[in-house]
Order: structure tokens, then C-alpha cells, then sequence
């Protein structure tokens, strides 16, 4: 028998005699496994279920409880009547009597002191009931890797024979209330007369335990539904006049728990701990839990959730005991330390306002704290924390106070203060030569008291200030001097930009060791979150769901790109939590409010496709052809192409889509474009236009992407700024080689590196690009009648490949032909731009009237076969939109008129009826 | 059936109930014991610590609020050891605090036994009359 472990899989030994019953066909406990029937070797252990459930065994437990109740309430009373019987002695021998040696009634005989005697037995007893009760209730004892057991024993019956601290029956890890759900799991088996208990009894009876339905209504888990699930399972099942009992699964599942809460460091397993086997051993819990969207990955880091809330509380309790030592003042406990008038009115003192509780509890940093320390230890005297905004730095010097507090610190902290001194309040109102002396009256008042650790945020602040002089220092050369002398020791905290820019390689960056704080990976986010969420939770009464938690983690990482974590999630909850907390007393926060309010931050439609928005996609073409006339394959190819994009079935590592738009000028390349700006992100501002033929140059190769001195180029910085844009790039053909280099990457991976090194994400970007190459091909084929699809093979082949590298032309998602328009398609485009006049007259309270013949005419005199329907545009505007603004502005044109575009195309004006 | 069962349970239960009258007395002086001793001590501990007692004797030569010259030097002697001995009185009365709780913890059963059966059943003068009677 070896410890049967496989893909961390725990894998079950049955007793082959009595095949995991733990009985023998006469019904006694089986003799080659001594009842233990089936078990598991974990950590050199051999883990099984002992207890014997029956009915009666079940029937027997409640009766003692309630027995030992009995007996409590009875050992109270007589407690508390033999305290009575003593006041009633006392009261009597007072009567009449002066002496004080007369109450000595320890000498007394009486029946009502010997009453009283007896009564203190029995409190005695009750005492060493209460205590044995707490001594006795189960605990896991924790992992000691010493232990491991090398010799495992081979058979059942060596197994029997081993010592019995080996083997480990689980029930011992189970409290009372834990066995009890185990009881009523049994009970339901038997009274619906069920021959095996299964994991949908034991499953169905946990729904009840508070912590349980808690980690289900974190999950957002629609309990009525859950709860009618399991009824229906479990009324599937046969039954059986045979004696109802444990099933192996069940054995298993419970032996699953103990070792699960044994991983986790915990002391008791609770019936939280039995979801995951029942989903991991049972196929319908699974499926039942499937359907609501659950999956085990998602119970256990809820699980884990409460399991870091209890573990913050006892953190917290044992925090507060040892805080009670700290001293509240600002002196040290062995009063050697020596006033600090100065620098009490520029510092705040970190170290009492975490006594106090002041300062927010600090998670998850302990390897920086650690590592902050450590270069204390080995000789250093001041560290500088650098880091993105908002990743938590001041959390770092807030945990380092806490520690203080509770002097979990190495020696050369102890007994210290950490006081933050304020740069603001050191500079106001003071000459910069007055600045300079009460820094120095600062340094000298800590080199002095020997028991300040000096935190200065934003160091960057006090570089630069000098008296005036050409020669003298600055502010934070004084500093660097003074931490040289190993006068005190200093903590300081700055951004990356800030430190390069401001303290690297100064006098201060030389003698101060630069650490960085980096941004949390999301899991160590997620725990960050869990431990603010209960503040938040409690401040506006609501609950947030674990995918709330994991949502806001996910979508601001992938949206938002100029904040960091945690900060950015934190002012995301805290905005989330006002607007939940309008909707009412404990209403939830569940995945849908976290992607609204980040949707409508970055503009970006991330929430989950809803029934209309899925109307809306599937209707797209229709959208579209609302604004673009003609173009169908064109309309087609890109509706298909965003559908997919929107529910997410595409690479994730390249834009959303790449086109190319070929085809003559005004035959709405960049209309549809623009359209699809506006359809999928929302507006037509989300567009970024690049005009090629700025960059034809290969030195304008800076201007796109910038440089290296600092100068920013247009599209990494728009997009940088708007990740989620449609990238236009106007007449690609006419940009230099070297530029269109740049997007071969781009169209890869997604991504494209500016000038100053940062890597631009281009993966929610749809870039599409223009072209004029072969139009006049496109126009003599297109009259000739060739099909499409050939038209565009003789493109890509003959003309194409003379403007643009192949590879890259093979890199676009879809190369797309626009027609030249014909004359009804001018027309439609007539008309759709009249509508337009028409709805902005409307806002002056003037009709508008088209005859159908004077459309006709406008679309022919605007028509011109080489530039498509652009001469329209600016026919419509001298002829038309001029014509009604001088009326207007002339007074002839008056609101309740009505303008007529007449069989001519004239301009004409009706006036409106008189009042 | 069920009275059967009601009777079979009950004797079990009062069996263990038995046993537990007759394990208290060994666990008063057992386990009970060394549990007194263990909070005691921690509790002391507890005083220790906010009276600060023992940084306050290691720190005697250390000037206070760092006066270093030989007056401060001197008065902050004479001022530690004052703190010392005062703090050490009020240590000492929770140390006699910690021994009395755990003797009464050793004497009570004695005592109440004691009580019982020789004050108030008088036991002893029971035994000498029926001695003297025979």
C-alpha cells in the first residue's frame, strides 16, 4: 500500500472483506480492518471516518445533550440556592447580634450552611464540566513536516497492528454543530427510507448553516432554484426497506474535508468545508452548480474569503493586545528618548494613530515589509519606496506602524516611533531659508531622540528648495548628509517618474536605497480587495458577490490603463457602492454593476451581451444601412466580423479587426468607418483619423509614434489615451515603407512600442485602412459587369502589390471593394442628406418638404462618376443650406414655415398660416 | 419500543455521567491544575508587560529624555530607581494576587470536603462516640 497520489487527486484504499462497510455479512464490525472500512495515507497519516451512524447512535447523542443540559440548568440552580441560603443565615444571625465573630460561618453547624457547602461542590462541578467540554472539542492538530511516516504499512491487518496516533479517525476534527448536519443528512436518508446516505442529503442539509448560504448569496446563487434542484435529485432516488447507512462517496467526501482543512492550516472542519467534495464526488451537485453558473475554483476562493476574514479578525485581536503595551505619548517605554517640540508640529505620528486603529489594515505586503527590513538590518539607513500611484505604498508604511505597534519588528525598531513628517507643512509659510533651519532643527531633534523613524512621502517635494545662495544645499542634501552619519533612520516614498526624474543619482538616490512596490498580481488584489470590501460593505450597507470581487480585478486591468491596482478597483468598488446602496438596504453588487460602471468610465460596452444588445447586433446591417447607402458586401463583411468580436470568439492577442476599404473617392469609405465608430464604441469621437500623406516621409516615422526625448506621437498617445478607437488610416498607400513596417506588429500582436519604450495595446482597437489604388480599374470592371470577387483578386494581384508589401496585405482580417455608386444610390444619398436638413429645421420649429422630381435633379447636377458622391455634399450646401440661411437671417424664413424643394430644385418658402 | 430505547439510553447516559462525578476530583488536581497555573502565569505576564517593569530595571543607568551630563545622569538614576521600587511593589501585590488564587485553587476541595463532613456532620465526634461505645 503506497500513498496513492495522483494529479493531487486523493485516491481511496477499501477494505477488500467487508468492501468499505466497516461490517461483516453477520453485521459486526469486520474484523481485517477493524471497522475502518475505507481511508486515505495523507502526509504520512492514514485518515478514515470512524463513527458508527445508526439511528439509535443518533437518537442516543441528542438524548445526552439535552441530559447535559438538564444537568447544567440543575447544577446552576442549586449553585445559586446555596448563595441565597447564606444571605438568608447571615440576615438571620444579624438579628439582635453585634458581635462580628458570629458570622464566622465556616464554624457554624447548620442546615442551611451545609446547604451552601454542597452547593459549592456542585459550581466546582459545573466548572469542570465547562472546561472539559473546551479541552475536549475537537481540533485539528497542524501540519508538522517532521512527522512523515516513512514505513507505511503494506496490509490491512499491519495497518490495524500500527500505532494509533497513525491513524487518525476524522471525526475528531469535527465540532458538535459539524457532526449534527452529518446526523441530519442521515436522518433524511432514513426517514424518506433511502438504503444509502448520499452527497445530496449531506449537500441539501448544509444549505442551511449560515456561513454556507452566506458563500452561495456571495456567489449570486438563486437559492429557490438551487434548493427545488436538489429536492427533485433527491426524490429520484429508490427506496429501500434495508437499514439506511453511510455511503462510501459520503465517507470519502467527509475523509476530503478533514484533509482540505488540514491544507488550510484551520483547526475544525465546518460545513463549509464539505462543498467542494460533494461538487468534486458527485456528478449531479456538479451539474446542478454548473447551471448556476458555479464552478470550483469560484467556492474555493469564496471559501478562502472567509477564511481571510476570520484570519484578519484574530490577527486584529491579537493586534490590539499587544498594542495596549505601546506607549500612547511620544515617549519610548524607558523614557531615554527626548522631546521632539519640532518635529511634532510638521510630523504626524504613524505609530500612535495605528495604536489607536487609525490607519487601514495592511494585507499581502509581507514580502516587502520583510524586505524593507532586511535592508535595515544590514546596514542601510534610509529606503525610498517607488512605485505607480496607487499601488499602495502608504499601505506599506502603515503595515511597517502596525508592526511597530505590535513590535513585531527587528530589534533596531523596537520601542521606536515612525512619524511622517509632512513636506507641505515643512515649506508653508517659510522663506526657503527658514525651511532649511527647521530641517536641520528636525535632523538634530532625531538624531538626538534615537527613537524616531522618520517617513517622508513624496520626497521629490523638499528637492530643489535651497536658501538661495548659489553655493548652499539643499533640503535634501541636508537629509542625505545626516542619513550618511547614521543619525536616524529614514523611510521614504516616491513614484517611479518622480525618482527618475527628480532624485536618481542626486545625493539623496545615492545614500537611500531604492525598493520597489509593484502592483499586485490579481489574485494578491483580489485578497487586498477582500480585506477593504468589509469596511466598504458596512459603510453602505450592501453586499458585494465574489464576481463583483473578480470582475473589477479583471475589466480594470484590461480597460483602464492609466491607474493601477489596487487603487483603481478600490475607487471603482467605492463608486459602485454608492450607486447600489440608491437601490435600497442590502441590495448586492453582483459582475453586471461592476462592467455598467466601468462601461460608462471608459466609454467602453463591456457588460454582458443583453437580449437588446443581441437584437441590435443581429441587426447591424439594417443599423448601418440607415446611415451608408449601398456597399452590401461591404456593410456584411464588417457586421460579421464585430458580431464576433462582441462575444468574444477571437484571438485576444490581435485588434478586434483590420480592414482594408478599396474603392474610388466618394463611394463612402470613410462613412462606413465612421459608422462603425459609432455603432460599436458607442461615438463617432472614438475614431482616430491618421491622413497617410503627412507621413510620407521616413522621418515622420517620430510624429506617429514619438521619440525618445519625450516627444509623444499621435497614435500611440490617442490610442494609449482611448484604447477602445477605431484607427483610421486615410490613403495608406501613400505612406512611406518604413511606416507601414509599423503596423505588421501592430496587426500581430496587438501591440506597438512608441518612441519612449511603453508598449501600446492595440488589441480593442479595429483598424481599418484606405485606399485609392485601382480605382479607375474598379470603375471600367464594375461597368463591365465583372464579378466582385474577381475584381478583387486582379486588385490584391496586379495593383496592390506595387503599393504595399504582401505580408502586409495578407495581414488585414478582410480586403474590401467598394462600388462606384450608380445614379439611384445618389439619389438615396440625396435624400438621406436632405433628412438631415430637414431634422435640424425641425429644431426651428420649420417644416421641410422635398418633391420627389427636385431630388432627382440635385442628385444628377451633384453626381460626378470620378468622385463619387462628394460633389453632392457641396452642391447641397451652396444651393440649399446657403439659400435657407440667408432667409432666415433676412427674416423671411419664420418659425411654423415650411421650406419646399420644388420639381426644379428651387428653394421655396411657404409661409405658415396666420393665427 | 421506544420506552425500551428510552431505558437503554438512559442507563448509558447516567453510566457516563457516573464516571464523570468520579473523574472530577482527579481532573481538579490534574488537568484543572496545570490549566490554573498556565493562566496565572500568563496573567502575570500580562502585569509585566504594562508596568514595563523589567525596561525599566534594564534602562537604570540610561540618563532619561537624554540628558547626558552627570546631573541628569544622577536625577534620572535616583528617579529610575524610585520608579522601580514602586513598580516592583505593585508587581509584588500581583504576584500575591497570582499565589493566593492558585492555593485556593489547591485547598478549596479540601476545605469544602472539610466542611462538610467534619463541621457541619460533625464526623469526628460521631467516630469517638461510637468508640467510646465500643
Amino acid at each position: 500500500m503506497k500513498e496513492e497520489k495522483k494529479d493531487n487527486k486523493i485516491l481511496f484504499i477499501t477494505c477488500p472483506t467487508c468492501e468499505g462497510t466497516g461490517k461483516n455479512k453477520y453485521g459486526f464490525g469486520c474484523s481485517d480492518c477493524a471497522g475502518m472500512a475505507l481511508g486515505t495515507f495523507f502526509n504520512g497519516r492514514f485518515f478514515y471516518w470512524g463513527p458508527k451512524l445508526t439511528k439509535t447512535t443518533i437518537e442516543i447523542n441528542h438524548f445526552r445533550k439535552k441530559f447535559n443540559v438538564v444537568i447544567n440548568i440543575f447544577s446552576y440552580i442549586i449553585g445559586l440556592a446555596g448563595l441565597l441560603s447564606l444571605v438568608f443565615w447571615i440576615y438571620q444571625t444579624s438579628q439582635g447580634l453585634d458581635n462580628l465573630q458570629s458570622f464566622a460561618f465556616w464554624r457554624e453547624k447548620s442546615g442551611l450552611i451545609l446547604f451552601f457547602w454542597v452547593s459549592v461542590l456542585a459550581d466546582m462541578f459545573v466548572f469542570y464540566r465547562m472546561n472539559e467540554e473546551q479541552r475536549r472539542q475537537y481540533k485539528i492538530k497542524p501540519f508538522q513536516y517532521k512527522e512523515t511516516n516513512t514505513d507505511l504499512p503494506n496490509n490491512w491487518e499491519e495497518l490495524v497492528g500500527t500505532k494509533s496516533n497513525f491513524k487518525i479517525d476524522v471525526a475528531t476534527g469535527f465540532p458538535a454543530q459539524t457532526l449534527e448536519f452529518v446526523e441530519q443528512a442521515f436522518l433524511l436518508a432514513d426517514s424518506l427510507n433511502h438504503r444509502y446516505v448520499t452527497l445530496i442529503h449531506l449537500f441539501f442539509v448544509i444549505l442551511s448553516d449560515i456561513q454556507v448560504s452566506a458563500i452561495f448569496s456571495r456567489l449570486n446563487v438563486d437559492s429557490k432554484k438551487l434548493i427545488e434542484n436538489l429536492k427533485r435529485q433527491i426524490e429520484k432516488i429508490e427506496i429501500s426497506d434495508k437499514k439506511t447507512e453511510l455511503s462510501r462517496t459520503i465517507k470519502e467526501a467527509l475523509i476530503e474535508s478533514y484533509i482540505q482543512v488540514y491544507k488550510l492550516q484551520q483547526r475544525k472542519v465546518t460545513p463549509k468545508n464539505f462543498i467542494i467534495p460533494c461538487l468534486e464526488k458527485d456528478k449531479m451537485i456538479k451539474e446542478i452548480l454548473y447551471d448556476l453558473e458555479i464552478d470550483k475554483n469560484k467556492i474555493y476562493n469564496v471559501i478562502l474569503w472567509f477564511i481571510v476574514n476570520d484570519k484578519l479578525i484574530e490577527a486584529h485581536r491579537q493586534y490590539r493586545k499587544m498594542a495596549g503595551y505601546k506607549p500612547g505619548s511620544n515617549m519610548d517605554k524607558a523614557y531615554t528618548s527626548v522631546a521632539t517640540p519640532i518635529l511634532n508640529q510638521v510630523g504626524y505620528d504613524l505609530t500612535v494613530a495605528a495604536k489607536w486603529n487609525r490607519l487601514e489594515y495592511c494585507i499581502s505586503r509581507e514580502k516587502e515589509i520583510e524586505n524593507i527590513f532586511q535592508n535595515f538590518e544590514s546596514g542601510e539607513h534610509g529606503v525610498i519606496l517607488t512605485g505607480p500611484p496607487n499601488v499602495g505604498k502608504n499601505m506599506v508604511v502603515a503595515g511597517i506602524a502596525q508592526r511597530m505597534v505590535s513590535e513585531n519588528v527587528p530589534d533596531i525598531f523596537k520601542d521606536k516611533r515612525l512619524v511622517e513628517m509632512d513636506a507641505a507643512r515643512l515649506i508653508s509659510g517659510a522663506t526657503p531659508s527658514q525651511a532649511e533651519g527647521r530641517m536641520m532643527a528636525i535632523i538634530d531633534e532625531l538624531a538626538k531622540s534615537k527613537n524616531i523613524v522618520l517617513f517622508i512621502d513624496n520626497i521629490e517635494n523638499i528637492i530643489g528648495i535651497t536658501s538661495g545662495e548659489e553655493q548652499s544645499l539643499d533640503l535634501s542634501e541636508v537629509l542625505a548628509s545626516s542619513l550618511e552619519r547614521n543619525d536616524f533612520y529614514c523611510i521614504a516614498s516616491s513614484t517611479n517618474k518622480n525618482y527618475i526624474k527628480y532624485i536618481e543619482n542626486t545625493a539623496l538616490g545615492n545614500t537611500m536605497k531604492r525598493i520597489n512596490i509593484e502592483e499586485p498580481e490579481e489574485n494578491q488584489a483580489i485578497q487586498m480587495l477582500e480585506s477593504k470590501i468589509g469596511h466598504i460593505e458596512v459603510k453602505y450597507k450592501i453586499y458585494f458577490s465574489y464576481s463583483a470581487i473578480e470582475q473589477v480585478i479583471k475589466l480594470s486591468k484590461k480597460y483602464i490603463h492609466d491607474q493601477y491596482l489596487p487603487g483603481k478597483a478600490v475607487n471603482i468598488l467605492e463608486l459602485v457602492a454608492v450607486r447600489t446602496a440608491k437601490k435600497g438596504k442590502n441590495s448586492i453588487v453582483s459582475e453586471e454593476d461592476i462592467s455598467e460602471v466601468i462601461s460608462e468610465i471608459t466609454s467602453i460596452p463591456i457588460s454582458k451581451v443583453g437580449e437588446d444588445e443581441g437584437k441590435k447586433l443581429l441587426n447591424l446591417e439594417k443599423q448601418i444601412h440607415e446611415r451608408m447607402i449601398n456597399q452590401v458586401e461591404a456593410v456584411e463583411m464588417v457586421s460579421a466580423s464585430l458580431r464576433r468580436a462582441r462575444i468574444q470568439m477571437r484571438e485576444d492577442k490581435r485588434p478586434i479587426a483590420s480592414f482594408l476599404f478599396l474603392g474610388p473617392t466618394g463611394v463612402g469609405k470613410t462613412e462606413l468607418a465612421k459608422t462603425v465608430s459609432s455603432v460599436y464604441f458607442g461615438d463617432e469621437k472614438y475614431m482616430i483619423r491618421l491622413d497617410m500623406s503627412e507621413y510620407q516621409h521616413p522621418d515622420s516615422i517620430k510624429k506617429m509614434i514619438g521619440d525618445a526625448s519625450g516627444t509623444k506621437g499621435y497614435l500611440t498617445e490617442q490610442v494609449r489615451k482611448s484604447p477602445f478607437s477605431l484607427v483610421l488610416l486615410d490613403e495608406i498607400e501613400k505612406a512611406h515603407g518604413d511606416i507601414l513596417n509599423l503596423f505588421l506588429a501592430c496587426f500581430d500582436d496587438g501591440r506597438l512600442t512608441d518612441g519612449e519604450g511603453r508598449t501600446i495595446d492595440f488589441t480593442n482597437t479595429i483598424i481599418i485602412a484606405t485606399s485609392n489604388a485601382g480605382a479607375l480599374y474598379i470603375q471600367d470592371e464594375v461597368r463591365k459587369g465583372t464579378p466582385i470577387e474577381k475584381i478583387e483578386q486582379v486588385l490584391v494581384n496586379e495593383h496592390l502589390n506595387k503599393i504595399m508589401r504582401p505580408e502586409l496585405i495578407n495581414r488585414f482580417d478582410g480586403i474590401i471593394v467598394f462600388k462606384p455608386l450608380s445614379m439611384e444610390n445618389v439619389v438615396d444619398i440625396a435624400r438621406l442628406m436632405l433628412i438631415k436638413t430637414g431634422r435640424m429645421l425641425e429644431k426651428k420649429g420649420i417644416g421641410f418638404r422635398v418633391d420627389e422630381r427636385g431630388l432627382k435633379k440635385i442628385a444628377e447636377m451633384g453626381f460626378d462618376p470620378q468622385f463619387g458622391a462628394r460633389p453632392l455634399r457641396r452642391l447641397l450646401q451652396d444651393s440649399i443650406d446657403n439659400e435657407i440661411a440667408n432667409s432666415i437671417l433676412g427674416g423671411r424664413l419664420e418659425r411654423r414655415d415650411t421650406v419646399i424643394i420644388d420639381d426644379g430644385a428651387q428653394v421655396q418658402i411657404q409661409k405658415g398660416k396666420e393665427l | 419500543m421506544v420506552t425500551n430505547n428510552f431505558i437503554a439510553y438512559s442507563i448509558k447516559i447516567l453510566g457516563e455521567t457516573a464516571w464523570d462525578i468520579l473523574f472530577f476530583p482527579f481532573w481538579w488536581y490534574s488537568y484543572g491544575l496545570v490549566e490554573r497555573a498556565k493562566s496565572i502565569i500568563a496573567f502575570l505576564d500580562h502585569r509585566q508587560k504594562s508596568l514595563a517593569l523589567l525596561v525599566w530595571i534594564k534602562n537604570i543607568h540610561k540618563p532619561m529624555y537624554g540628558q547626558e551630563d552627570w546631573r541628569g545622569r544622577v536625577i534620572s538614576f535616583l528617579m529610575r530607581l524610585t520608579q522601580v521600587i514602586i513598580r516592583s511593589i505593585m508587581m509584588l501585590f500581583w504576584v500575591i494576587v497570582g499565589i493566593t488564587l492558585f492555593f485556593i485553587w489547591l485547598v478549596l476541595p479540601l476545605f469544602v470536603v472539610f466542611q462538610i463532613f467534619v463541621i457541619q456532620f460533625d464526623i469526628i465526634s460521631l467516630f469517638s462516640k461510637y468508640f467510646q461505645g465500643t
